[in-house]
């Protein structure tokens, strides 16, 4: 491996370069013979990788996301992605690398300084994170990439037992192993390839423009796929029934009961003129066609699709909301969600993946109507396309609206599905069940009037000095939180209790064992990956509610403490990764172990003492 | 507190609403002890910690304050669809992995951003039974204002889960406003687009939806300022597109015009404001620079037109913050001017090293230009302007609840006949108001209201 660090900061960009500027056809070549020759197999290996990344990057540019290559981090050091890579793989991935707090490893491996490791890892989540799903996709697709012409000679330049090769290489990485081999196995049969793309509203527009009706097919089956599994629930059902059931490893989401029909699509967009095939009749005739054949089902969930864009005149958005929240879209989310441990919470900060579906269903609608028939039935129906093409107009339309501004707009959904009912105002007052007034703490009912008058009190807050030795000293706001709750048990009397204050605070540690606190300490913060249920093993005889009272009311209490005092621009109550380390890396947990580690056993042996 | 007033605050003089409200707030004791689970940003341990600060400013001598009443799944089912309830109650951590489960899970959108956690039905009965008794205390004229920190979820759809929200408690909460209500107006100061809330009233002329929020980006893609409204609420959906860093004048300079206006055009008779804390400056999520202050104006101005009104929380996921903004809205509410030196509490830790109610916003820069909002204020007043000055719905006088017929006879003796605000005796420069914001840094060193405000005893319970 060392040997090749030449290679790879050197040679491989120029291969990367030149596979970018179009002459990779040559490069490739050469790379795949020089690479059976000479190089052993880490070599083999690393070259894909770089090709598979290229290819992935241009991608990503040709939709507007900048990934510049080579990567600089740090004080100019550039950083070899495939090292990276595989030393993540080796470790179980990104999510088990980031759990265990393994990216300082990671950087050290690759030679860099353990300190830049957040950028190490944020370089991962940005590159190869969504490279390595992006392969997954190529894989599940059995396709390779759109528009990408040069590289699929590229493989198909590489002979069989050269793929087989690979394919031995890559055995050790298991969910490369797939991606790839299927993906070089596979392309040589192929001479249009594309990736079903449900991501990019850019993609399908560009497809749009290429010459070769086959990629518009492609695309626009995983369209229908998509609008299948949004309306078989509903509308198709009848469908179900003729269609057998085959194996299709396309997509997860795939509802199996039409693979048969998409591969029929499938292979007339390849072969459109195969004789095999048989003719479709006259327009007029169709009515007479039960559904047995496949290109009556396909007619149908044209129809289907249509009715359920028009049938309702101000319910036009509606299927396209009904996709919104379908499941299989949400699928691609939970995807997501499983390649990082920055898990789907954090889409409210990253909403774009969400958006970008959506804005693919609403391209898909306009595909799917624009093309479909045209693909389909070529040369037989004129008055079919006239329709559609009006269909399309509509669609044109509907389309250049989000588009002036740049954004893709999320439509609000009009229907009963959606809307709360809302009765009309008829004067006449229905009455509200008192008990939905709840149970009144405050004032309390058996109390005599307040002792004292409250402008005294109310909205006040603390005295500007006290007398304590160190102000402002642990000690001291212990103190002055214990008198404090004193004088606030007088004034609530029973709603003190009513309100859970017994349960609040630093007290809670009270109902714990000083051996109980260490434990708890202990665990959350040298076992950041420990999940909940786990850490529920450790104390059998704690239940769940009692865990995370102390959490909250004993444990961040203590931690904000030692923030407060010793590093009071840095203060954080909310990070729970931190603690519960689930996101974080052993990055964050490093720095909580440092001297506020130990801080908070001081604190804890203090406290214990002042209680004795 | 005067000095306060200087540092930063946005707080006017109220005019002419320098009475005294009946305020009603809604605390359930277990609220805090619910968890999403590790890493999860949301954390309804906030709402204790706001309720712990409120208590201990004393500010519970002013306010009534109950433990709701759980909302049964039927009454949920006032807008969720029936299998959606069902799933709710019934899933557990524990029966997750069930077969009948694991696809209702993707239906649903539960999962991953809203997680199932336990007690997860019972937090949203808590939720949900809050804003419902809100509702309620409102419709029987019992209280001028109620409060329910646990509310303001504002994403839930009638089928679906999201952004961290289950059951929409603010639609259930309206739905029950409009049996005695004829216009409920809602306002959402969120950082996050109020969509949940405004699909669920989107065709209906009465209520409307306004909605100040991050656009552009961000979750959850709706609420762009070009969606109205469809069919008889055609233009009753308000959406106020904003960039990061929007600051308290800015935020000002736009959220009093426009509701000014609002409340002129609409005249509602109720009103729901949403408080998610997630547009204060430093929130985890959020990308708003507003200070407390700046994000508690809303409501002091909402306050000031003297119409009943519903305060609920919403985001906010920096803890401490949410607690010091939720508690001095409540303070707000019931007329105080609480001091900044935080009183010694359970979770005085929590807001170190500082231990002030009020935090500095930072200095991020504000990606909201003069001219955008210039051109969104325009766009905003124009869209007002197509609505019918009396809206569609007959205009007649609040019937009286059927139930306490007398009771309503007193409280129409203690404040103004008509309560919707009449849109002439609110503050004698409004229409200054309307025209810019700059002004309002001229405008801080004028006395608070509240200050001047003689105390009362505890508001008597029935």
């Amino acid at each position: 491996m060392a040997r090749w660090s030449g290679f790879t900061n050197g040679s491989s960009e120029d291969c990367l370069e030149t596979v970018g500027g179009h002459q990779a056809n040559d490069c490739c070549l050469n790379v795949a013979h020089v690479v059976r020759d000479q190089l052993d197999d880490e070599v083999k290996l690393e070259c894909l990788f770089h090709q598979l990344l290229s290819i992935y990057i241009k991608e990503k540019n040709s939709r507007g996301i900048v990934r510049p290559l080579p990567v600089m981090i740090g004080d100019g050091q550039s950083l070899d992605l495939y090292k990276l890579f595989f030393s993540v793989k080796e470790r179980g991935g990104y999510a088990v690398v980031s759990e265990k707090g393994l990216w300082g490893l990671v950087t050290k491996e690759l030679g860099l300084n353990p300190q830049i490791l957040a950028s190490v890892k944020l370089v991962y989540g940005k590159y190869l994170n969504e490279f390595e799903r992006w392969l997954s996709k190529a894989r599940g697709g059995k396709n390779f990439k759109s528009g990408n012409h040069e590289c699929n000679i590229d493989f198909k330049s590489v002979p069989p037992e050269l793929a087989e090769e690979f394919r031995d290489l890559l055995s050790r990485d298991g969910e490369l192993k797939d991606d790839v081999s299927v993906q070089l196995l596979s392309c040589k049969m192929r001479s249009n390839i594309d990736l079903i793309n449900h991501e990019s509203e850019m993609n399908l527009l560009d497809k749009k423009n290429q010459p070769p009706i086959c990629e518009n097919v492609h695309s626009i089956l995983g369209d229908v796929d998509l609008k299948f599994c949004d309306s078989v629930e509903d509308d198709l059902v009848s469908m179900n029934s003729e269609v057998s059931v085959k194996e299709f490893s396309s997509r997860k989401r795939k509802r199996e009961a039409f693979s048969s029909m998409l591969n029929w699509i499938r292979k007339i967009a390849k072969h459109p003129r195969d004789p095999s095939i048989e003719e479709i009749p006259e327009a007029s005739k169709w009515k007479e066609y039960k559904g047995q054949d496949f290109w009556v089902q396909i007619l149908r969930a044209r129809e289907a699709l249509q009715l359920k864009s028009c049938d309702k005149p101000n319910c036009g958005q509606s299927p396209l909301q009904k996709q919104k929240m379908h499941p299989a879209l949400y699928e691609d989310h939970v995807a997501v969600s499983h390649h990082s441990t920055a898990k789907l919470r954090w889409s409210k900060r990253l909403p774009t993946s969400i958006k970008s579906q959506i804005c693919s269903c609403c391209d898909s609608r306009s595909a799917i109507e624009n093309k479909l028939p045209c693909s389909v039935t070529e040369e037989e129906n004129a008055s079919l396309e006239k329709k559609t093409a009006a269909d399309g107009s509509l669609n044109a339309k509907e389309r250049a609206n989000p588009s002036a501004d740049d954004t893709v707009k999320k439509v609000v959904a009009i229907g009963p599905l959606f809307q709360a009912e809302v009765p009309k105002w008829t004067g006449v007052v229905s009455e509200s069940d008192s008990k939905w007034l709840g149970t009144q703490v405050w004032p309390l009912k058996d109390r005599e009037p307040q002792p004292f008058s409250d402008t005294d009190i109310i909205g006040r807050g603390r005295q500007e000095t006290c007398g304590c030795q160190v102000q402002g000293s642990v000690e001291c706001v212990r103190f002055h939180i214990a008198e404090k709750r004193m004088k606030l048990k007088l004034d609530l009397g029973l709603a003190f209790y009513l309100w859970g204050f017994d349960r609040m605070g630093e007290e809670v540690s009270l109902q714990w064992t000083p051996e109980q606190e260490k434990k708890f300490k202990n665990i959350m913060s040298n076992l950041p990956s420990q999940n909940k249920s786990k850490q529920f093993k450790y104390f059998p005889k704690k239940t769940r509610k009692s865990l995370i009272c102390y959490y909250f009311n004993v444990f961040l209490i203590q931690r904000r403490i030692y923030q407060n005092r010793v590093t009071p621009n840095n203060v954080d109550s909310d990070d729970d990764e931190h603690e519960f380390g689930s996101f974080t890396d052993g990055f964050g947990m490093e720095a909580l172990k440092g001297p506020g580690y130990k801080f908070l056993e001081c604190s804890l042996n203090n406290r214990c003492t002042e209680l004795e | 507190m005067g000095q306060d007033t200087e540092v930063g605050g946005v707080s006017l003089p109220s005019g002419p609403d320098a009475k005294k409200r009946r305020v009603t707030y809604f605390y359930e004791p277990t609220i805090g002890d619910y968890y999403y689970g590790q890493g999860h940003p949301m954390k309804p341990h906030r709402i204790r910690m706001a309720h712990n600060l409120i208590i201990h400013y004393y500010l519970h001598r002013r306010m009534e304050i109950n433990r709701p009443f759980p909302a049964a799944p039927e009454d949920i089912r006032l807008f969720h669809s029936d299998e959606y309830v069902d799933f709710l109650s019934a899933v557990t951590p524990e029966t997750l992995g069930e077969n009948t489960f694991s696809r209702q899970l993707k239906r649903f959108n539960v999962g991953e951003d809203c997680p199932v956690f336990d007690g997860l039905f019972n937090f949203c009965q808590a939720s949900a039974g809050g804003s419902i008794g809100a509702a309620v205390k409102l419709n029987r004229g019992d209280a001028d204002i109620a409060i329910n920190w646990a509310g303001g979820l504002h994403h839930a759809k009638k089928s679906e889960a999201s952004g961290f929200c289950y059951v929409n408690d603010i639609v259930l909460g309206i739905l029950e406003l409009l049996k005695v209500h004829r216009r409920v107006l809602y306002v959402d100061i969120d950082v996050h687009h109020g969509d949940g809330v405004e699909e669920a009233f989107y065709t209906t002329d009465r209520v409307m939806t306004v909605s100040f929020h991050k656009f552009g980006d961000f979750f959850p893609g709706t609420g762009h300022v070009k969606d109205v409204g469809a069919g008889p609420g055609k233009n009753y959906a308000l959406n106020v597109p904003l960039n990061d860093g929007m600051d308290d004048e800015n935020f000002c300079g736009l959220f009093r015009p426009v509701i000014q206006k609002v409340m002129e055009v609409y005249q509602p008779d109720a009103v729901v404001l949403q408080c998610g804390a997630d547009s204060l400056s430093g929130d985890r999520l959020g990308c708003f620079n507003l200070s407390v202050k700046g994000h508690a104006d809303c409501l002091r101005f909402i306050r000031s037109f003297n119409v009943p009104l519903m305060v609920l929380g919403g985001g906010g996921y920096t803890i401490r913050n949410v607690a010091r903004c939720w508690c001095y809205e409540t303070a707000v509410a019931v007329g105080i001017e609480p001091d900044n030196k935080l009183p010694y509490n359970e979770y005085f830790e929590y807001f170190g090293p500082d231990y002030t109610l009020h935090v500095d916003p930072c200095n991020m820069e504000n990606l909201n230009s003069p001219k955008d909002m210039e051109k969104i204020r325009m766009t905003l007043l124009e869209q007002l302007s197509k609505l019918p000055h009396a809206p569609s719905v007959p205009f007649q006088t609040t019937p009286s609840t059927v139930e306490v017929p007398e009771e309503v006879e007193e409280d129409m003796d203690r404040r103004p006949k008509r309560r919707i605000w009449s849109g002439d005796d609110y503050d004698s420069d409004h229409d200054e108001d309307v025209k810019i914001g700059p002004r309002y840094s001229n405008i801080r060193d004028v006395p608070d209201e509240m200050e001047e405000e003689k105390p009362e005893g505890p508001p008597s319970s029935s």
